[in-house]
């Protein structure tokens, strides 16, 4: 019955989720959580191999973290923000930090929203996805 | 010879006593007679003349004799006149001598006098010199710098500090004595200080940052009594280091906040999951123990949060999204959450809300959730088991109030005017919850001010607790004006 109802909502969903983040444990929990609910779901370990990524297989939606290695989640707003091709995704962040200044630049550079990793659990960050899927799909 | 006055009887004798002729003895008598009388009248007549003259004379003498008297009478008189006017003049001149020798006195005492009133004065304007010299030198090694400003807002003194400070030449400076405050925004460096203050006023520990690595700290402040003002006093303290490491401790804060939100979410979100049974079915045992351990995770999350609260307030930048909203609903979405603590606890929570629409306010709803729950969470850790919360939104008219009250162990009164201080816990707190950081009240004041708001409280120990806050209306905030 499970795997049912999950095969209903793939045909309704099917979005293709970018997932940018250096913390392995948070990677392979939010991957194992999407994919359960039919996501498709491609990885990048940091800024750089993120935007590669987006360039070869463009998502439907990107969850970007912001303190990473090589680029910063700032960096890659940046950078899609020049490409016509990556400016119009949308992009929700996830961080450890949360810092009003930091809000206020990712929303400058095209950010959707912003999810400081400790006020919200998985689940809260899938309704999120959700919202913002549905928005596109309109 | 023997003679007889009778002419018929005469007869005369010779010398050899012998009578001669009677006759012509009698003719020579008679001539003799005559003789004799003539000479007798002759001699009568001398001798009435001599007794005249001798009558005369007496008379003179008497007349001398008493004109003498008078002279001597006059003579002793004018004498004793002289004498007394000598003793009178003589008593004036020893009464003025006297007088002078007092008189001499008197100006020598006076000179004296005078003479010791310059010395205490010479005396009194070395010490003034002395103290003049000490407080300059003191003005002028004073680590902070210094302006003195006359009663005509004119500059009559600085140190040297200030060119340091404000990097401005000494010529410059000495140049700026006697010009009006206004005047000095011409001297470069002094430029930021002028705009900075506006003119002459009270200022307490304004800060001016100069540069990166500058910031000093102004106070000014009027100097003499209220009809007598002698002038206004600029302090200028430079804490530049201070600021360095307040930045340095607020960096820290925040990077370490950062660093320790990293593990705690993956543990956050892992508990989250194996609880949700993402990663597999788990036993009721092992559900209670992860739940217990996703509680105390949760824990930690808040005390970071309340560092990282902490760390904003102290850098001024708390705020972030203002909205305009109805606080009764969003008050009335928080409290499910407290449903099962108030269930275990066996705590009655009522909410009040007025049936008519609440006037809107701007904040940042995150923010002013923190402070309902706050208060809500102090209301339900200190009351005890069986106890009562009445949380209430009104509107006051010029926006809107709302308190909670609680039957708890309430503060006692000795501490009451610290409660709202960083860090601060009562003792009876502490004593029946021994977790707690005393920064949850200092963040709700906090976050209260910043939009314009107050908050207060009443309480009595033993018998509980009422926490007020009011907000001002949409459009009607104090910080929507500042802004």
């Amino acid at each position: 019955m499970r795997f049912l109802g999950k095969g209903f909502k793939i045909i309704k969903i099917m979005e293709k989720i970018l997932l940018i983040e250096d913390e392995e444990l948070i990677i392979k929990l939010l991957s194992r959580k999407l994919i359960g609910l039919g996501y498709k779901v491609s990885l990048a370990m940091n800024g750089q191999e993120g935007l590669d990524e987006m360039r070869k297989n463009p998502p439907d939606l990107i969850l970007l973290d912001i303190i990473m290695p090589q680029k910063s989640g700032f960096e890659v707003l940046e950078e899609m923000k020049e490409d016509s091709r990556l400016a119009k995704i949308p992009v929700i962040i996830i961080s450890n930090s949360g810092q009003p200044l930091e809000l206020d630049k990712a929303k400058k550079l095209g950010a959707v929203d912003w999810l400081v990793k400790t006020e919200f659990n998985p689940e809260e960050v899938v309704e999120k996805i959700k919202k913002y899927a549905k928005k596109l799909s309109n | 010879m023997s003679q007889q006055n009778n002419n018929s009887n005469i007869a005369l004798r010779s010398n050899e006593n012998m009578f001669t002729d009677k006759e012509d003895a009698a003719a020579e008598i008679k001539e003799l007679k005559e003789k004799l009388l003539t000479k007798e009248i002759q001699l009568y007549r001398l001798q009435s003349e001599r007794d005249d003259e001798i009558h005369e004379l007496n008379k003179v003498k008497a007349q001398l004799e008493e004109a003498k008297s008078i002279l001597e009478i006059r003579v002793k008189a004018k004498t004793r006149e002289l004498r007394e006017l000598t003793e009178n003049l003589e008593k004036q001149i020893s009464a003025r001598t006297r007088e002078l020798q007092e008189k001499i006195k008197e100006s020598e005492d006076s000179r004296l006098a005078l003479m010791n009133m310059l010395e205490d004065m010479e005396d009194l304007r070395r010490r003034a010199q002395e103290e003049k010299e000490k407080t300059l030198a003191i003005i002028t090694n004073f680590a902070d710098g210094l302006l003195f400003f006359d009663a005509n807002n004119c500059l009559a003194l600085v140190n040297p500090q200030i060119e340091s400070y404000f990097g401005v030449a000494k010529e410059d400076i000495q140049q700026a004595v006697g010009k009006n405050f206004a005047e000095l925004g011409q001297i470069g460096g002094l430029q930021p200080l002028v705009s900075l203050m506006g003119s002459l006023k009270k200022i307490t520990r304004k800060e001016l940052t100069l540069n990166e690595k500058t910031v000093l700290e102004i106070s000014s402040l009027e100097i003499g009594r209220p009809n007598d003002k002698i002038g206004w006093l600029v302090i200028i303290h430079d804490i530049s280091r201070e600021k360095t490491i307040e930045r340095m401790k607020t960096e820290f804060v925040s990077i370490a906040a950062h660093q320790l939100r990293t593990p705690i979410s993956a543990i956050k979100w892992t508990l989250r999951m194996i609880l949700d049974g993402d990663l597999g079915p788990i036993s009721d045992e092992q559900r209670d123990f992860l739940e217990k351990t996703y509680k105390s995770n949760e824990r930690m999350i808040g005390l970071i949060n309340d560092l990282l609260n902490v760390t904003r307030i102290e850098e001024g930048r708390l705020l972030f999204d203002l909205v305009p909203v109805d606080l009764g609903e969003t008050i009335q979405s928080l409290l499910g959450a407290y449903a099962e603590i108030l269930k275990q606890k066996s705590i009655k929570l009522q909410f009040t809300k007025p049936k008519e629409k609440l006037p809107q306010v701007m904040v940042d709803i995150e923010k002013i959730m923190l402070v309902v729950s706050n208060l809500l969470e102090n209301a339900i850790k200190y009351t005890p088991a069986g106890g009562k919360i009445f949380l209430e939104i009104s509107s006051n008219g010029k926006g809107i109030e709302v308190s909670v009250r609680d039957t708890g162990i309430g503060i006692m009164k000795s501490q009451q005017d610290r409660i709202f201080t960083k860090y601060f816990r009562g003792s009876n707190a502490m004593h029946t919850e021994t977790e707690g950081t005393g920064l949850g009240l200092f963040i709700a004041k906090n976050i209260v001010e910043t939009h314009g708001g107050k908050i207060w409280f009443s309480s009595q120990e033993g018998s509980g607790t009422t926490f007020y806050f009011s907000l001002p209306a949409a459009g009607d905030s104090a910080l929507q004006q500042k802004e």
